[in-house]
């Protein structure tokens, strides 16, 4: 009996220290995981913002101008063609909206540009905007798998701005 | 309990004492372990951590330095615009600046423990110089006129979890730093948004300047037919002929009126499109004359319609608001003009270097072996003019008899919008913004 005991003990022990390790290894592996995810976001965002910015003729007012679908696409999978795989789960192309910013000289302030030919929509005329923001507006959603704990998933909105160099 | 356990067994038992001690072992290793974990964790968050700030760092710096490159246009004021467009794009006014540690923090900025801060970007002539590591390597910065390539760089503290707990973190943060080159590229092969005034080369052999000098004003004019060339403009000193080259646009859906559409090409350069053929010129390629625009003969002393249209989009640039009388049938023509801004320095400059505008005057045009009316012209390479406004006034004169307007010619300070490099090997010319590194 009293071997049983100690060595119980000794079991017990382990036994207590486990779930702490596992919490301490598994719970590293997925803050580790989230890092990885919003990196590989914000590499989409930038890689979309500097593939527009250097694009020609692109009409930023119109979703469907196909170099901003091509860009999405390219982003997302790395082909402008949509036909490979994305390297984020769930991240699809209509998650992604472009904002267009135009530099204001007189209140010295950059600001969203507005579609009209007096802002920035090029189908009417209108001339190109001096900044490309790449932005998810309604969020990228992780939940971490960490045991024991009931977590909500955490929701990503990573933003690139990158000059418009295109015409 | 365990205590009791101990004592009991002693004399009796030895080999329950070693399980009991092995059960004490293993929190002994585990808090023995403690600083060995802690570590490992480290690599896995903190390392993680840094990882994802250093690319948002790079991110941030590549942003500032194609920023600033687009400012260096050679003036003396070239380097202060180059500046404040770099601090632009962190400039979070709007809510969208670029930030780093999971886009949480302003860049520039400290937030508690944590420092930030962007180094006064140096300016330098040459790629080589501005890929090197400081002065030694390659060349010392240059001035605001000189100047084509600009470094940025950037430092950030990473916030330590973890490795904070062990000695070697005790500062609970870690510097990473960002840098990225960028400035003018090689001379362009194919230009797009630029203006298609095709002019002849004054000296074709001139791979530098076709014969033109730097700070010069010449008075570009229409080509014209016989004898009676047309006199210069006041405060020029020679005649350089010019042509429109076709770039008409069949299929527009925008302001399709042939008048409209040249409107625009003068007052913007060639229109944006996804097409290159229509956007772009390409160095040594045959380009023919725009078919409405044929030169007249000298002693008519007029020019064709369609010039003096591009001379009205010319004028906008200056002034986009008042419409001259003689632009004033151009279909649309009062629409059109409220996309353009005037340029914010209009005065009429012997020097180049004191420009300070907003680059709406220069024009980048293509050099031809020779005009030719009839028949191609080679496309030579593209230089740029400053345009002047005539002299005693604020803007040029579209309704000139001959088509004339003064360009001060400045080379190939300004990098151009769009282009690409494949098909040609130009010894000058402008280049695009690029980034080096």
């Amino acid at each position: 009996m009293k071997r049983l005991n100690s060595r119980g003990s000794a079991m017990i022990e382990t036994a207590m220290m486990m779930p702490l390790l596992v919490l301490l290894l598994v719970g590293m592996t997925e803050l580790a995981r989230i890092t990885y995810t919003y990196y590989t976001l914000q590499k989409t965002m930038y890689t979309l913002a500097r593939y527009l910015s250097t694009q020609q003729g692109v009409n930023f007012c119109d979703d469907a101008d196909s170099a901003i679908v091509a860009a999405k696409s390219f982003a997302i999978n790395g082909t402008t063609d949509g036909s490979a795989q994305s390297t984020l789960a769930n991240l699809t192309s209509d998650m992604i909206h472009v904002r267009i910013e135009k530099y204001d000289p007189s209140t010295q302030e950059v600001s969203e540009c507005e579609c009209s030919i007096t802002g920035c929509d090029t189908g009417a005329g209108g001339g190109p905007p001096s900044f490309v923001v790449v932005t998810i507006p309604d969020g990228y959603s992780i939940r971490p798998a960490i045991p024991y704990l009931v977590s909500e998933s955490i929701l990503f909105k990573p933003h690139v701005r990158v000059p418009f160099g295109g015409a | 309990m365990l205590g009791r356990v101990d004592t009991r067994n002693q004399s009796r038992k030895a080999p329950l004492i070693r399980a009991n001690e092995r059960g004490a072992t293993s929190i002994q290793i585990i808090v023995i372990l403690v600083p060995v974990l802690f570590g490992f964790m480290g690599f896995a968050v903190d390392l993680g951590r840094m990882y994802l700030i250093r690319g948002e760092l790079n991110t941030a710096a590549n942003a500032m330095a194609i920023a600033a490159a687009g400012r260096l246009i050679g003036t003396g004021q070239s380097t202060t615009d180059a500046v404040a467009a770099a601090h632009l794009t962190i400039d979070n006014a709007g809510g969208f600046a670029n930030k780093y540690d999971f886009g949480g923090l302003a860049i520039g900025e400290s937030s508690g423990l944590l420092t930030s801060q962007v180094d006064e970007p140096a300016f330098y002539d040459s790629r080589a110089a501005a890929i090197g590591e400081g002065d030694a390597a390659g060349g010392s910065q240059a001035t605001g006129s000189t100047a084509k390539h600009v470094r940025v760089t950037l430092q950030a503290d990473a916030p330590l979890i973890f490795w904070s707990f062990l000695s070697l973190g005790q500062s609970r943060r870690a510097p990473i730093a960002a840098k990225a080159v960028a400035g003018m590229s090689a001379p362009l092969c194919t230009a797009c948004g630029v203006e298609p005034f095709a002019v002849a080369a004054l000296d074709a052999g001139d791979t530098t300047n076709f014969g033109f000098s730097a700070n010069t004003r010449y008075t570009l004019g229409y080509l014209c037919n016989g004898l009676g060339t047309p006199g210069l403009l006041q405060g020029t000193t020679a005649r350089v002929p010019y042509l429109i080259l076709n770039r008409l646009d069949e299929e527009a859906t925008l302001f399709t009126d042939e008048a409209s559409q040249i409107y625009r090409i003068g007052a913007q350069g060639l229109l944006p499109s996804k097409t290159a053929a229509k956007a772009c010129i390409v160095a040594n390629a045959e380009e023919s004359i725009w078919v409405t625009a044929a030169p007249l003969a000298c002693a008519q002393n007029r020019v064709p319609a369609t010039v003096s249209s591009m001379l009205c989009g010319l004028a906008s640039r200056f002034d986009p608001t008042t419409i001259p009388t003689v632009c004033a049938s151009i279909p649309e023509v009062e629409t059109i003009a409220t996309a353009y801004v005037a340029d914010t320095d209009l005065t009429d400059l012997d020097d180049y270097v004191a420009y300070t505008g907003n680059l709406r005057r220069v024009i980048t045009v293509p050099v031809v072996q020779s005009l030719a009316a009839a028949g191609t012209m080679t496309i030579l390479g593209f230089r740029q003019f400053l345009v002047e406004p005539n002299f005693g006034t604020t803007t040029v004169n579209p309704s000139d008899q001959n088509g004339r307007f003064v360009g001060l010619y400045i080379g190939s300070v300004v990098p151009v919008k769009q282009g690409s490099f494949s098909g040609c090997q130009l010894a000058a010319g402008p280049g695009k913004v690029v980034l080096h590194q």
